[in-house]
């Protein structure tokens, strides 16, 4: 079957980038065709292992930050 | 957003104003993609918190000085920072091996789901080495848009405005980021990563988009 949307908007509806009434638009495509709802599948798969890479700094490095931000109100 | 949480524009102002609490929670709600963004970069983690604190220092010289511009957001902002200093490091030549002596303390500092046994988080965590090493083999125009979008939370339009091409392009890059990512995972074997969602379950689709 023919895809009734581009990727590009299918990308903007996944990092939620479109209006309301497009994202409906997108939602009705989604029920009707089932290529489009397996890519859009396989972009969310994607967005799942992006966010489980996100990583922590050590609670000392935001610690120090926080230091540093402090010395502004001796300043002030 | 999260209509109890205050805005960002608001812990701004409120810092501003003297209350040191809300540039801890300001802090608190952007460090990781921070961290992430430079880390994906610089591939070292000692590296990648001195830039983090130099990303946050270099906000609050512009922010105390009275040169931030209310009008942009402050997620994006940080993270063009960030970008900005990770290239600039790269370019240096500072980086070094990924492998830090400090990764089991990292681990056990960052690693915090109780129901899984140490099996489960080591695979886990496995899997997301492997999956960072993935993301430094994209060409680096993917790359760069995968780190701005995913984890800089910056749009589309911003990164094409960042990066001097069109949205078109910028969007272009971002899905063969993902298409190459998802080849390279099959072909890594990388399908354990997310066991509540397989490429199989599309009917219903359960879309759980990334808040704007």
């Amino acid at each position: 079957m023919i895809q009734t949307l581009p990727h590009s908007t299918l990308l903007q509806y996944v990092y939620n980038e479109l209006p309301v009434e497009r994202q409906r638009e997108v939602e009705e495509a989604l029920q009707h065709d089932p290529d489009l709802a397996a890519t859009c599948a396989d972009l969310l798969l994607a967005q799942r292992a992006l966010d489980g890479v996100r990583r922590e700094p050590r609670p000392q490095a935001s610690e120090a930050i926080l230091r540093y931000s402090r010395t502004f109100l001796s300043k002030s | 957003m999260d209509l109890m949480q205050p805005s960002d524009s608001a812990l701004i102002s409120l810092y501003l104003a003297g209350q040191e609490s809300a540039f801890a929670i300001l802090l608190e709600r952007h460090r990781s993609r921070v961290f992430t963004t430079i880390l994906l970069i610089v591939r070292d983690e000692d590296v990648a918190e001195d830039l983090m604190q130099d990303t946050f220092i270099k906000a609050i010289h512009t922010m105390k000085s009275g040169r931030y511009n209310e009008e942009g957001k402050f997620a994006p902002w940080i993270c063009r920072i960030a970008h900005n200093l990770a290239i600039d490091s790269f370019r240096r030549g500072k980086r070094v091996p990924h492998i830090s002596l400090t990764d089991n303390e990292r681990l056990n500092n960052t690693l915090t789901i109780a129901d899984d046994g140490p099996d489960d988080i080591l695979a886990r965590e496995e899997t997301h080495t492997r999956l960072r090493a993935l993301i430094q083999e994209l060409p680096a125009a993917q790359k760069e848009v995968l780190l701005m979008r995913h984890y800089g939370d910056m749009s589309f339009q911003e990164i094409a405005d960042a990066t001097g091409v069109s949205i078109n392009t910028a969007l272009g890059r971002m899905r063969y980021a993902l298409i190459n990512l998802r080849k390279k995972m099959t072909a890594n074997s990388l399908h354990h990563y997310d066991s509540n969602l397989t490429p199989f379950d599309t009917a219903p689709v359960c879309v759980q988009r990334i808040a704007g």
